[in-house]
């Protein structure tokens, strides 16, 4: 695998991309949904009025930033769920695989050019960004790593679409299979931790009521089921933006809330009680994060993607798939 | 004609493949030389393809030993791609770039440097009498065209071994001989060129060799010049401007013959020889002969006649 030989697959790809013509309409609309969707947020925010005043711009941004996520969801296992085994069906494959390109070459490549694709999404939401800086109280840092992690995430969804459409001989089969698969990694966790924390034991929790009583009650056992919720990419994204543990009180922010909630998961006993006088009792300040475990997940799951789809991509091959021809 | 492992050119001895139970290709020795064209016959599903993605360092054989330019294909495929150009006999082109795009892509592939790339695609479209369609997508061009096209594509890299699988099909008469004035003028330059197709009469005029291959095996290796000319079993047809009297006569010395048709009447015969008798007896028998003239070419006649020996 050499950057000559990848960014030569890249270029060929994104060319061909480009010249289908359908991308600006897409790219239009994304723009104007989401366009559509902050305006809303905005009007929504502004019947608020000083009760969110200062952080509106904050609140916008981090309700931006899920629906692009959400949209993405949506729009980004398209951009590569058939580029191998449609360029297999399109008989062009072989040609390149006995060039002096290789199967990494070919794979890297196709993900680059499908990852730059998805950036480019991302890219178009920046009026969007800039709009809400200006409503103020973003927080550089957020937008910094939120944006990072977006890519990032974007990621692990061209890669595991890719490497279905190396697996899959259908094209229509990789492409359903990989909805599906964003889908287990969006849907899917929510619901395996449902079932795993209602099958988990219980815990004694005690809270003070205003009046001084004490109120003993049990609720699930989190702290260990919290994993299958770490990987879900709404949760990353949420809880990789700087904590704001303290801030709660008129905590409309959507990131910080996501943050706050699956980190009582991951720390049942960091959640605080309330004292007679209204107080903050007890509870972790700075409970620890549940994002790097679940980036971490995303991230071995694009490597594992990858690895497949170089695999597959080698020639010359024993195995062929039912029913396929190499040419 | 034996080519050893280390030499030029392709030997593949006694290669074997099988699909999911299907023995594709059971047993096949095909040898070509630096210079020579070298034709693959055979009919529908006897593993001309499967054999050709073996020497293209696409498909593992289950056995047998194979060597395209001096390299093996299954443990040296970057060597043997280096040296060898592969047109697949159903492809597709990148229908959305220009075909001037589309070789230089396959250019790069190969790691040509920008100037050469830029240099070959423009002499290839030339090749392929494509110069005015070089800006134009891909998509819109005719099938023979596109079939041109993905021709010279196997050239980008000038490689010394060139396998190609049905070339001809799609073409028309003036791209036929011009194929055939390419890869004949490829193999002066010392090119080893393997060519697969079904259409005799296309290799006839264009291979010094051909392997006949069937079944997965291959049943005869010959040089085009020193095939069985004389003496093999053929069609032959005959027209006569009586055509009754014509089959009276076949009838009387029971010679086996078709339905009379527009074009005349078809008899099978042994060789040159027992055509030569035939004519004499109708020609002495007053028989209005207008026509009388082998059907197909002595390559198919040798192909015919080894495949199924007795007609
Ligand atoms: N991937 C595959 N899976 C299963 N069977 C296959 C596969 N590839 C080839 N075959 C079978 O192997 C045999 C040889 O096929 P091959 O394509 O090599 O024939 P061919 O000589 O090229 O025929 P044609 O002249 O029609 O192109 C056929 O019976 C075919 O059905
Ligand atoms: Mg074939």
């Amino acid at each position: 695998m050499t950057p000559a030989g990848v960014a030569t697959v890249a270029r060929q790809e994104l060319r061909l991309r480009v010249r289908r013509g359908r991308w600006r309409i897409l790219v239009a609309v994304w723009f104007l949904v989401l366009l559509g969707l902050l305006a809303l947020l905005r009007l929504a925010l502004g019947s608020l009025g000083p009760l969110v005043a200062g952080q509106r711009g904050g609140i916008m941004y981090g309700g931006l930033q899920l629906m692009v996520l959400g949209l993405a969801t949506l729009v980004v296992p398209a951009l590569a769920a058939q580029s191998v085994n449609g360029d297999r069906e399109r008989g062009v494959l072989a040609t390149v695989q006995v060039t002096g390109l290789t199967a990494g070459d070919i794979a890297f490549g196709k993900f680059f050019a499908a990852w730059g694709a998805a950036l480019l999404f991302v890219a178009a939401t920046l009026p969007l960004v800039v709009w809400c800086v200006a409503e103020g109280g973003v927080d550089a840092l957020a937008v910094f790593v939120v944006t990072l992690v977006m890519a990032a995430l974007l990621g692990t969804v061209c890669a595991l679409a890719l490497a279905l459409s190396a697996l899959l001989a259908r094209t229509t089969t990789s492409a359903v299979m990989s909805y599906l698969a964003v889908f287990t990694l969006t849907i899917g966790t929510l619901i395996l931790f449902g079932l795993a924390t209602a099958a988990a034991p219980q815990i004694e929790q005690t809270e003070t009521f205003d009046d001084g009583e004490a109120f003993t009650f049990t609720e699930p056992d989190t702290s260990k089921t919290w994993v299958l919720l770490a990987p879900n990419p709404f949760v990353v994204l949420a809880d990789a933006a700087p904590y704001r543990g303290d801030d709660v009180e008129f905590g409309l922010d959507p990131l910080g809330n996501i943050g706050r909630a699956v980190r009582f998961v991951r720390s049942p006993d960091a959640e605080p009680g309330f004292d007679e006088n209204g107080e903050r009792v007890g509870g972790d300040a700075n409970p620890p994060p549940v994002w790097p475990t679940g980036l971490a997940v995303n991230l071995a799951l694009a490597a594992g993607a990858l690895a497949v789809t170089v695999r597959r991509l080698r020639t010359p091959t024993y195995r062929l798939a039912p029913g396929q021809r190499v040419a | 004609m034996t080519l050893r492992p280390g030499d030029a050119g392709i030997a593949a001895t006694g290669v074997r493949r099988s699909f999911a139970g299907v023995d594709a290709v059971r047993g096949m020795d095909v040898h070509a030389a630096p210079g020579e064209v070298t034709g693959l016959v055979g009919p529908n599903g006897a593993g001309k393809t499967t054999l050709l993605l073996v020497l293209a360092t696409l498909l593992v054989p289950d056995g047998g030993s194979v060597r395209v330019a001096g390299h093996d294909p299954v443990t040296e495929p970057r060597a043997v791609r280096a040296r060898m150009g592969w047109s697949p006999d159903v492809f597709g082109l990148y229908e959305g770039v220009t075909a001037r795009e589309y070789l230089e892509f396959y250019a790069a592939a190969y790691g040509l440097d920008a100037a050469r790339r830029r240099r070959r695609a423009a002499a290839l479209l030339d090749q392929a009498r494509l110069g005015e369609f070089a800006d134009r997508p891909v998509g819109v061009l005719s099938r023979g065209q596109k079939q041109r096209l993905g021709l010279v594509r196997a050239l980008v890299h000038e490689p010394a071994v060139l396998l190609l699988d049905e070339p001809a099909s799609g073409l028309d008469p003036r791209s036929r001989v011009e194929l055939r004035e390419l890869l004949r003028e490829l193999a002066r330059a010392g090119t080893t060129v393997l060519v697969s197709s079904h259409v005799l009469s296309d290799l006839e005029e264009l291979a010094d060799r051909v392997v006949f291959v069937d079944a997965g095996r291959t049943v005869g290796d010959h040089r085009v010049a020193a095939l069985p000319r004389g003496t093999a079993w053929r069609p032959w047809r005959i027209r006569s401007l009586d055509p009754a009297a014509l089959l009276a006569v076949l009838d009387q010395a029971g010679v086996d013959h078709g339905e009379p048709g527009s074009g005349g009447v078809d008899v099978v015969l042994a060789g040159d020889e027992e055509a030569v008798d035939l004519l004499a007896m109708l020609v002495a028998a007053r028989v209005p002969v207008a026509a009388f003239q082998p059907v197909g070419g002595s390559l198919e006649a040798a192909f015919l006649s080894l495949t199924d020996q007795a007609p």
